[in-house]
Formats: C-alpha cells, sequence, structure tokens
C-alpha cells in the first residue's frame, strides 16, 4: 500500500530494542513515517533549489532535518567526491547495506597528502556581443547545421503573432567567415609562396572560430585536387592547408575525413604531380606522407577501419608493377609514415622480389633513361630508409645487453644514430638535387650534355658522401666481396649470434635479409652494440 | 418497508452530523406521534419511494467508501465520452473532485481505499499537477490532513472553474440522473462554477481557467482591485535628466511632437557624440539601431508616460558624486530594442566544487559576490581580475589587498575578498546600489550587511527564525526587504536592528522578492506557486498573482514600473500586468529553473537565465503592444517573442544584472558533470 510498510517499523524497533512492539502501533507508525520523510524531502528539495542546484545532496537532507529541528544524520557527507552507495545483499532481493569500506589507519596515515582543490575563482568573457555570440571557445559551439524548425511553425500561426519564418537555410556564415573563406582561397589558389600565406595558415592552425568553414574547407580542397593535379604549387599549398586544419585543436574534421581523405592520398600516389620537372613532387610526396599518418595517428581510433584502408592502398599501389614508379615511392612513403611496425610487416616481406625490379631500372646498362634511373634510385632510398627505420625500431626494442655500461653507451648511441639516420635523410636531398640540378642544368643549356653528364667525372665532384649512380653501383659490387667476408666472420662467430638473436630470432633475420637487400648502407640504421656483434 | 427502519436511520443520520437539536426535537416529535400512530396506523402513509431515497442515502451516509471510487470512476468515464466541443471544459471538474474525494476518504479514515483511489486515476492529472499529487500522496492519515499546509488550504478554499452554460447543464443533468450524491456534494462544496454563456472556450488557456484561490476567490478579488500606484518616483534622476534634455533648444525638430519625443532625441544625441568618442566602429550600427527604435518609440511614446507618485519612504539622499556618475551613465545608454541586441558580459565562476549557491553583481559590473555553502561570501573585483588576466597565477601572489584582517595569512594569495561571518549556507547577496555595501542572507537566519570599502560586517540583522532565502536591497539603497522559509517578508531599514515590517500571508515559503522601481511595494514569489505584492508603507498584501505550477524562484520589475515578471522551476515565466494583477502572457521556452530575470534598464527586453544553460533574451514591448490589440480577443494567449536563445558552455546562469548603460552582466557556475 504504502512505500513503508509495517514490517519496516518492526524491523527498525527490534535494531533499537524493543522486541515487544505492538503490530497495531507499528501499523499506525508506518504511514507516519513515510509522511514524515516525504515532508523531510520537500523541505530537502527547497534547500536544493536555493542552492541553484538540480541535484539532490545529503546536505540537502541535513538541512533540511536541521529545519525540522532534528539532529541531521552524521556519516553520509557526499563532499569526498565519492558518494555513498548503497549495495544490495547476497541472496536478498530487497535487502540493502551502505558499502562502507575499512580503512587501514596505517594506509590513511602514510599515504601523500592530497591535492590541494583549486581555489574558486571568476573568469569572464562575452557571452554575445550585441546579441551576436562571438566564437570563443568559452562559448558553446555554434551549432553549424541548424535543422529547419518546421515543427514550430503551425504553433506560431495559431497565436497569430508576427512570425518571423526562418528560410530553411541549412547553414548560416557571417560576414566575416566568408570573407576569411575568400582570402584563404585566393591565396592558396594564387599566392602560395607569400609570407601572406604562412601567416594564413598559422591562423587556420589556431584560430577557434573556423569550425562552420571546414565543410567549405574540405569541398574546395577535393575541387582543386581533382582539378589542378598538373599545378604543382597549388597542390602544396592545399596539402599545407589540410594540415593546417588538422593541427586546429578547436575543429572537428572527423565527419568531413572522407571527403578528405582521397585528395590527400591523390596527392601521394598520384602518377603525376605537376607538369615541370622542376616541381619537385618528392618533397610534396614526403609532405603528404606525412599528413596522411598524423591523420592516421589521431582518427584510427575513431574509424577503425580508416587505417587498413590506407594501408590497403598504398600497398596496392607498391605491389603493381605496372605502376609508374613515382606511385611506388608515395606509397613508400606513406607506409612508411605509418610506422616502422608497417613497413616490417607489409614492405620488408616484399622487398625482395621489389629490389629484383627495381634493380635493372637502376643500371645505367639496363636503363638508359637518366630521369627513369633517378627515380628508381629514388625509390631506391625510399625503400632503404623505410627499411633501415623499421630494423633501427626493432632493434631498439632489443633492451639486453651483456655489458653494463651498455645503457650509457646506448643512450649516446641513440643520439649517434639519430644523427646518422638524419645524415642519411639529408643526404638524399642533396642527392636528389644534384641529380635534379643534372636535370636541369642541360635542359636549360642544351640537351646533348646529358650524355657528358653521365661521365662519372662530371659527377665525380658530387661523389664524396652522395651516391651518384655509379659509385653505388661501384660500391655495390665491393659490398658484395665484403659481404661474403662478413658472411665468413658470421659463420665463424655462431655462437656469439645465436645469444643475440636467441632474443629475438625475427630481427636478427630481418637484419641479415635487410643487409642482404641493401649492403652497408643499412648500417647507419643499426645501433653499434648490435652493430658489433653483427660484425 | 418498515418505519422504524427509517426512523432508526434518521436517528443515526442525525447522531452523526451531530445535529443535536434537531434530534431532539424529532425524539420529541417521534413521541407526540407514536400514540397517535398507534392508534390508527393507517394514517401514517409513507411513500415509498421517499423510504427509499432516505435508506438509501442513509446507507451511503454509513461512509462506504466505495461511492467514492464508484462514483469518480462514472464521472470520468462520462466525462471523457462526452461531446468533443465540450469535453476538455468537463475534463477541468475531475481534478477537484479527484483530489477532494481523496481527501474525504482519508479524512474517514479509509486510508486504504483513499490509496486504490489515487493510484487507479493519478495519471489523469499527473501531466499538469504532478507536484501536488507528489505532495498529496505522502497524506497517509487524518492528522497529516490537519499539519499539512497544502491539503489544509485546499479544504478550507474552492476552485474557480469557468465553463460555458451547456457544458454545466450537461454536468447536473448527469449528477442529478445518476443520483451520484457524493460526486453532486463535493461539486457542490468545492468547486465554485463561472458559468459564461455562449461557447465554450479554447482549450489553450486553461491555465487560467482551473484556478485554486489560496484564501477564498472572494478575498483575492476583493485583494486585487485595491488600488496601486505603480507609476515612478517623482523627482527621479531620470526625469531630472529628461527635463534637462528639455531644456536644451532644438531647433531642428518639429516642435509638433510630443514632450517626450523631444526628450528622447536629445537623451539620443549626447549618447551619440559620446559613443563616437568611445569607439567608431560601433557607430555606425548604432545609428541604424536608433533610427530603427525611433520608428518603435514614437509609437510606444504615448504609453510610455508613467504616472509620477510620492515616495512613501523617506528616501536617502544620493552624494552629488554619486549623482553625476549615475546622469552620466544614463546619458551614455545604449537604447535597446528587438533590433538592437544587449551585449552580455559573462562571469562564469570555476572550481566551486558544488559549492556556490548565489552570485550577486553589482550595478556596474566591477563586484562580483558569490554566497557559498560553506557560509563564506567572496567577493571579486572584476576591475582587478581584469589587469591580472593571461598571467594570473603569478600576479595574484603579488598583489596584496588591505582586507588582511579577514582573509588571515595568505591574504595576498587569493584573488578574491573573503568575508566570513555566517554560520549556515548563504542563500542570497545583493549589492546596494553604488556598489558600497553589501548584503547577504544565510541559513542561521540572520542577514548581514558587509562594507566593500572597509572590508568588513557592519551589523547583523536578526530576525527571522527559519533560513533567510532572499534578500533584496531597495532601488535607492537604505532600505531592504527579506523573505524566508518562515513564510514572512520582512523590510529592513540600515540602520534598525529591528524589521520595519513583517509581511506575513503566503502559505509556504517565500522563496523570492523583488522591489517595485517606486520602493513603494515589493513583490514576493512563495512556494505556495503565487507572487504577492505588498504595500510597505501599510505592510498589506494588494495583489495576489496566481498563475505559476509550480515554486517560484525569480522576480524582476520592469523599470516603468507597470510590468512583473517572474520564473517558476518549471521554466516557464510570466509577465503579470501590476494594476490589473492579471497575466499577460506566459514566456514558454526554458526546460529548467529560472533562477533569474532581468529588464533593461528602459524596458523593452527581458533577459532570463535558467540551469538548461541559456541566456533567452524577450521581447517586451512587441507583448504589450499585442495585449492592447488583442485585448478584445479572448482566449488567444499573448507570447512574447523570444528574441533570442545564447547557449552557455554548460554553465546554469544564477544572476543577471543589467548596467545603467544597459550593459548586461550574467554570472553562473561552470558545471561539467550536468
Amino acid at each position: 500500500m504504502s512505500i513503508v510498510p509495517k514490517e519496516t517499523i518492526e524491523v527498525t524497533a527490534q535494531s533499537i530494542g524493543i522486541n515487544n512492539l505492538s503490530p497495531d502501533a507499528a501499523l499506525a507508525l508506518a504511514p507516519d513515517v513515510e509522511y514524515r520523510l516525504r515532508e523531510i524531502m520537500q523541505e530537502a528539495i527547497k534547500c536544493m533549489r536555493h542552492s541553484k542546484r538540480n541535484l539532490l545532496t545529503t546536505e540537502d537532507v541535513d538541512s533540511a532535518l536541521r529545519l525540522r529541528n532534528v539532529e541531521p544524520i552524521y556519516g553520509f557527507a557526499s563532499g569526498s567526491g565519492d558518494p555513498l552507495r548503497f549495495r544490495r545483499a547476497l541472496g536478498h532481493r530487497d535487502l540493502f547495506y551502505v558499502d562502507d569500506k575499512d580503512v587501514d589507519f596505517k594506509d590513511v596515515i602514510e599515504a601523500p597528502l592530497p591535492k590541494a582543490p583549486l581555489d574558486c575563482s571568476v573568469v569572464c568573457h562575452w557571452l554575445a556581443i550585441e546579441g551576436v555570440q562571438p566564437a570563443i571557445p568559452e562559448n558553446a559551439p555554434v551549432e553549424v547545421i541548424r535543422a529547419p524548425s518546421e515543427t514550430k511553425l503551425p504553433e506560431q500561426k495559431e497565436d497569430g503573432l508576427p512570425v518571423d519564418i526562418r528560410l530553411p537555410v541549412k547553414h548560416v556564415l557571417s560576414r566575416e567567415l566568408q570573407l576569411y573563406f575568400d582570402k584563404i582561397t585566393e591565396l592558396v589558389v594564387s599566392r602560395s609562396d607569400s609570407v601572406l600565406f604562412k601567416e594564413a595558415l598559422a591562423s587556420l592552425a589556431t584560430d577557434s572560430g573556423l569550425h562552420p568553414l571546414v565543410p567549405y574547407f574540405t569541398c574546395f580542397i577535393a575541387d582543386e585536387v581533382s582539378h589542378g593535379l598538373s599545378n604543382f604549387p597549388l597542390l602544396f599549398a592545399l596539402m599545407r592547408l589540410v594540415w593546417s586544419l588538422l593541427q586546429n585543436p578547436h575543429i572537428h574534421i572527423e565527419p568531413y575525413l572522407h571527403q578528405l581523405m582521397p585528395s590527400v592520398v591523390t596527392c601521394l600516389v598520384a602518377k603525376r604531380l605537376g607538369n615541370r620537372l622542376a616541381d619537385n613532387h618528392w618533397e610534396l610526396r614526403d609532405f603528404t606522407a606525412t599528413v596522411v599518418a598524423s591523420i592516421c595517428k589521431r582518427f584510427s581510433h575513431v574509424y577503425n577501419n580508416l587505417q587498413t584502408r590506407l594501408t590497403k592502398t598504398l600497398l596496392h599501389a607498391f605491389l603493381d608493377p605496372k605502376r609508374a614508379i613515382t606511385q611506388h615511392y608515395g606509397a613508400i612513403q606513406g607506409l612508411a609514415a605509418l610506422g616502422p611496425n608497417v613497413v616490417r610487416l607489409l614492405v620488408v616481406p616484399n622487398l625482395e622480389t621489389y629490389l629484383r625490379l627495381l634493380e635493372p631500372e637502376m643500371l645505367l646498362e639496363k636503363q638508359k633513361n637518366e630521369m627513369k634511373r633517378h627515380e628508381a634510385w629514388r625509390v631506391y632510398g625510399a625503400l632503404l630508409s623505410a627499411a633501415g627505420q623499421s630494423i633501427y625500431d626493432r632493434l631498439k626494442m632489443f633492451p639486453s645487453m651483456p655489458s653494463p655500461p651498455a645503457s650509457t653507451v646506448w643512450k649516446t648511441n641513440f643520439r649517434i644514430i639519430h644523427s646518422c639516420s638524419a645524415n642519411l635523410l639529408e643526404e638524399q636531398p642533396p642527392a636528389e638535387k644534384i641529380g635534379n640540378d643534372g636535370a636541369l642544368v642541360p635542359l636549360s643549356n642544351n640537351s646533348s650534355d646529358m650524355e657528358t653528364d653521365k661521365d662519372p667525372a662530371a659527377l665525380g665532384d658530387s661523389s664524396a658522401g652522395r651516391s651518384s649512380p655509379k659509385d653505388i653501383r661501384e660500391s655495390h659490387s665491393e659490398r658484395r666481396q665484403k659481404r661474403d667476408q662478413l658472411e665468413k666472420r658470421i659463420l665463424r662467430t655462431p655462437a656469439l649470434l645465436n645469444q643475440a638473436w636467441k632474443d629475438d630470432l625475427d630481427s636478427g633475420r630481418l637484419l641479415l635479409l635487410l643487409f642482404e637487400l641493401f649492403g652497408e648502407s643499412i648500417f647507419p640504421f643499426i645501433p653499434s652494440p648490435e652493430m658489433a656483434f653483427f660484425l | 418497508m418498515d418505519e422504524e427502519d427509517i426512523e432508526k436511520a434518521v436517528m443515526t443520520y442525525l447522531k452523526k452530523k451531530g445535529f443535536k437539536q434537531t434530534e431532539l426535537a424529532f425524539q420529541e416529535e417521534q413521541q407526540r406521534q407514536h400514540p397517535k400512530t398507534a392508534l390508527n396506523s393507517t394514517n401514517s402513509h409513507v411513500d415509498p419511494e421517499i423510504a427509499c431515497q432516505i435508506l438509501s442515502f442513509s446507507s451511503e451516509l454509513e461512509n462506504n467508501p466505495a461511492q467514492y471510487h464508484e462514483g469518480y470512476g462514472k464521472l470520468r468515464s462520462w466525462a471523457y465520452s462526452s461531446l468533443d466541443l465540450y469535453k476538455h471544459e468537463l475534463l477541468r471538474v475531475l481534478y477537484p473532485v479527484f483530489v477532494h474525494c481523496f481527501m474525504d476518504l482519508i479524512a474517514k479514515g479509509h486510508i486504504q481505499e483513499a490509496r486504490t483511489l489515487f493510484n487507479s486515476f493519478r495519471e489523469d492529472h499527473e501531466m499538469m499537477h504532478a507536484r501536488d499529487l507528489q505532495k498529496l500522496e505522502g497524506v497517509l492519515s487524518p492528522s497529516h490532513l490537519e499539519e499539512m499546509e497544502f491539503a489544509h488550504s485546499l479544504r478550507q478554499s474552492k476552485f474557480n472553474i469557468k465553463i460555458c452554460q451547456y457544458s454545466y447543464d450537461l454536468l447536473l443533468q448527469y449528477l442529478h440522473k445518476t443520483q451520484s450524491v457524493v460526486m453532486l456534494g463535493l461539486i457542490n462544496e468545492h468547486i465554485n462554477f463561472q458559468v459564461s454563456p455562449g461557447q465554450p472556450t479554447s482549450i489553450s488557456d486553461d491555465a487560467e481557467v482551473v484556478t485554486f484561490m489560496g484564501s477564498g476567490q472572494d478575498a483575492t478579488n476583493l485583494i486585487n482591485q485595491k488600488e496601486i500606484h505603480w507609476g515612478l518616483l517623482e523627482d527621479s534622476l531620470e526625469e531630472r535628466l529628461e527635463k534637462a534634455g528639455a531644456l536644451v533648444p532644438d531647433s531642428a525638430k518639429v516642435d509638433g511632437e510630443a514632450r517626450e519625443g523631444e526628450v528622447e532625441e536629445n537623451k539620443k544625441r549626447p549618447y551619440e557624440g559620446g559613443k563616437q568618442g568611445a569607439s567608431l566602429k560601433k557607430s555606425k550600427k548604432d545609428k541604424v539601431a536608433t533610427a530603427t527604435g525611433k520608428a518603435s518609440r514614437v509609437e510606444t511614446s504615448t504609453v510610455s508616460v508613467a504616472p509620477r507618485v510620492k515616495p512613501e519612504l523617506t528616501l536617502p539622499s544620493i552624494p552629488a558624486e554619486v549623482e553625476h556618475s549615475i546622469l552620466e551613465d544614463l546619458r551614455n545608454r545604449v537604447q535597446l530594442s528587438s533590433a538592437a541586441l544587449p551585449s552580455i558580459s559573462f562571469y562564469t565562476f570555476i572550481n566551486t566544487h558544488n559549492g556556490l549557491n548565489c552570485a550577486s553583481i553589482s550595478q556596474d559590473g566591477s563586484l562580483v559576490a558569490g554566497g557559498f555553502s560553506d557560509s563564506s561570501l567572496k567577493v571579486w573585483d572584476m576591475a582587478k581580475l581584469g589587469q591580472q588576466t593571461g598571467y594570473a597565477t603569478s600576479q595574484i601572489v603579488e598583489d596584496s589587498y588591505p582586507s588582511d584582517s579577514l582573509l588571515g595569512a595568505n591574504s595576498g594569495r587569493k584573488s578574491y575578498t573573503l568575508f566570513q561571518g555566517h554560520s549556515g549556507p548563504v542563500y542570497s547577496a545583493t549589492f546596494s546600489p553604488f556598489g558600497d555595501y553589501i548584503l547577504s542572507s544565510s541559513s542561521d537566519s540572520t542577514i548581514r550587511l558587509w562594507s566593500t570599502n572597509l572590508n568588513t560586517n557592519l551589523v547583523c540583522y536578526k530576525g527571522h527564525n527559519y533560513p533567510v532565502w532572499d534578500v533584496q536591497f531597495s532601488p535607492v539603497g537604505h532600505y531592504f526587504a527579506s523573505s524566508s522559509h518562515d513564510r514572512t517578508a520582512r523590510i529592513w531599514s540600515m540602520d534598525r536592528m529591528q524589521p520595519l515590517r513583517i509581511m506575513a500571508g503566503h502559505l509556504s515559503d517565500v522563496d523570492c522578492l523583488q522591489w517595485h522601481v517606486n520602493c513603494n511595494y515589493i513583490a514576493t514569489g512563495s512556494s505556495d506557486k503565487t507572487v504577492r505584492l505588498w504595500d510597505v508603507q501599510s505592510g498589506e498584501c494588494v495583489r495576489i498573482f496566481i498563475g505559476h505550477r509550480s515554486m517560484i524562484l525569480s522576480l524582476a520589475m520592469s523599470p516603468d514600473g507597470r510590468y512583473m515578471a517572474s520564473g517558476d522551476e518549471d521554466g516557464t515565466v510570466m509577465m503579470w500586468e501590476l494594476a490589473s494583477g492579471r497575466c499577460i502572457s506566459p514566456l514558454v521556452g526554458h526546460t529548467s529553473c529560472v533562477w533569474t530575470l532581468a529588464f533593461s534598464c528602459e524596458g523593452s527586453l527581458l533577459a532570463s537565465g535558467s540551469a538548461d544553460c541559456t541566456v533567452k533574451l524577450w521581447d517586451v514591448t512587441a507583448s504589450t503592444k499585442l495585449l492592447k490589440t488583442e485585448d478584445n480577443k479572448t482566449g488567444s494567449i499573448n507570447r512574447l517573442r523570444s528574441l533570442k536563445t545564447l547557449p552557455t558552455k554548460s554553465t546554469p546562469v544564477y544572476s543577471l544584472q543589467f548596467s545603467r548603460r544597459n550593459l548586461l552582466f550574467a554570472a553562473g557556475v561552470l558545471s561539467k558533470n550536468t
């Protein structure tokens, strides 16, 4: 009948030592108890309202009890952040108890002091300026897409009020935002090399009010990429735009990723980017690879299949021998940017076959076209770097070095390796530049010079530390001899290596494989202790 | 039909009802008659039908509790199956009948039956009267009925139902035909029908149709007929400014215009001049705004001539320099209208750990006070805070406030001034009009006066017996009013320890209060869902405003003194006309408690702040004009136009304040878990 049954009264009576409570008394008391409870709750709700809350706390109940001149119930304070909870007793459907944990005194005393709570303070911002909410982080995000209010219209008509009919505009952009958008797109299209564009990128990466523009930007990017594949500066500017948008912490770009990704991937693995030889599309591909990697890193938890789809696309491009070598390069860079694990799992197993295909392209005898050969070397460099990164990462996980000072050595080595790999990476562009120059100079002077350029003498000055095709070819053969020697040495010290490989046979195998494929150029990626073992 | 039975029944009935005299008379008559009947028994011919009725009546009065359930159930199904046109009118009768059935059963001790009745029919009324039902649900014995203020007032008074002639006839016909005496009795006893000829009223405005009179309909009507001088004070600063403006020769103006028009023009010109100096950016927009504003104002100018009244209180004098600064503010006031919305500066409290009970902002927005549940009152000087922004943490350590005595050892580290003195949660704080005093009211039933200049407690006013929910300075300062859980509101002056007036009459807690602009009246909102207006001089209740469906949380008075706005727990805001005591328009839009309301300084906008984390702006002029034009059209709801909804970032809005220059200040607590 009511919330408080007479059994409750009886139980309560027993718990305070009254054993012979007459059933009549219990029956009479029960409704009264319920009434009093409700009364207290009513007062508690009043207290809650005056504390301007929507959540009833134990303090409210306490103050309600005080209002009724009843002693408050102690021990139920909810202030500590961990509210008391009632738990159901095992085996009983409607028996509850307060979950009161035993606390060890020692633990309490020895526990470090809790952090002092932050003191309360007041911050000030503009909620509206002349009725318009500025888009600042302090304000609630403006609803980007406002559904047309269909339900309201008939209701208002009924009232006979002056109805202000809202046109079903889905997306309202302020004039300022429109201007901003126009300015940015103009910069991207026409003046992407100006200082202003750099500032625009900085603004895109930091301004908080840009969210309404994101759909427009994604559309713009998709359009421009599909139409302007031959316009290299535009593509680069677009990718920088994407990068800036990704950097902006106030923009939720997730809903637009599906529109954005195709354009970005296009910039990575397209056959031709730009139509002039001077266009450094390698750099664009490198940059796009980092963009792709950062997208994957940030949103792979939101879109589970993002990375798998991406790697599938890239791997497909990489393994298709019919694709242009530039596409291969893009695919490799993209995969490499996704992390050493991806490289190890997807690239390395295919390395051998791929290199077999690549080798003829790199050799002077087989591939007469300077450009093609150069491209092939480019791809070789990318592969080397990717494989090197992965092996380095693999070896880094190798913790057990037998010698005690290893750890200190390790650190220094680490830096060295870093600088080594950095050097190597840096080495690539100059080589590239030379290659480009080599290609450029003849173009600008006369095309017959191309032939002379092939002379080792012409490139001789650049051979120091750089890899001209011929040099490498020569060193390649040398390496082969060296490798034979090394292998002999390895055979001589199988015990040592076995010990090292016991920990991780795979990485050892990987190392060997890479060494077989790349020769000594893989060494800069290998920390010297391992190197020592290896040698 | 046995005659004896009838007589017995009549006897028991009389005994039961305590009609002792009648009983005696009856007995006498019986005895006188008995010999006669013995003589000629054929003489007494009893109509069997009458006897039957008497018997059935008596059996009913044996308190057959099933009667109620059955009767109500029948009435309900009849009402639901009635003609669509009259259905909604007839359905209105159900709630009062239901409530009284329940209470009758309780009163007669049929608890079990009362429960079943309540539970079987409560869904019908859940939507409209959820809170009342919750209260009634707890009533479990006759004594509770006596004790509970709500039940008590229900029993004491009548429901008022507007109903059309035909519906009324239908109802009576039904009741007579079915001989449901119990229902008929209930309806006669507790419902007051206002029968109107003609068509039934429309469904929509039933808010006003079923009204429940706390002190009886007549009393309220009587009260609401009292005269109210809602006009503005004579010789107020605004008036002085207007006069000064009128003295400025203005040859360019067409003299045919009314005085007000001129005044407003003049008011506007210095404003524009000042504005140009301040910010050239805005001036263009402002001109547009004033141009549109002008058009609307010419229309309203005939309305806005508020009568002037004499103050009933002796008013404190205003220091010359303060007066000067106010005049300066008034000259620089931004004209707001539906086309020119205000700028809103929002003060967000952070890291309050659920401890902030109230926030208050001084007239000029420079000081913000927060009352906390740990009994402290903290005051922030926003002017100083503004200088510190950016490197707050390092800055706070450096500056030291003069209030060391209050702050204790670590005073230098705080960005606020801490006022300690209360011994219970602080529920309300208010700044004096010039910002030099703060009043705070607390759960410890005291009100304390603090000086912001000296940073110290000056007076502790004791008088209330229970927590003081709200305290408000009068618009001129010096006087203040407080409202409390003890169901009274009190008027105080700063220089006296004892209250000057005690306003008693509310049936439940007085939750909020507000001064009228001319200081002659205060309005109080209560948990009994009514708002009352009290004469400060006589302490009498002069208006009762009925219409809210839940506890009233906030009140605001329009600057022309004509209107009042009240906001309740459900999120409804109501606009009232003081003179008539009628509701102009319910403002529906908020979904949770309306904590605060504020009129803009010229009264064209109403701002409301709510627990649903929004600030809404409403157009006042549009709605009041609408009232005038559509006054004769009965049955149409006038809704104020909601101009703008400004969502905050999960920050319930605790307080709103228009500065004299019409900048809106708002304060709220950042609460992440809601």
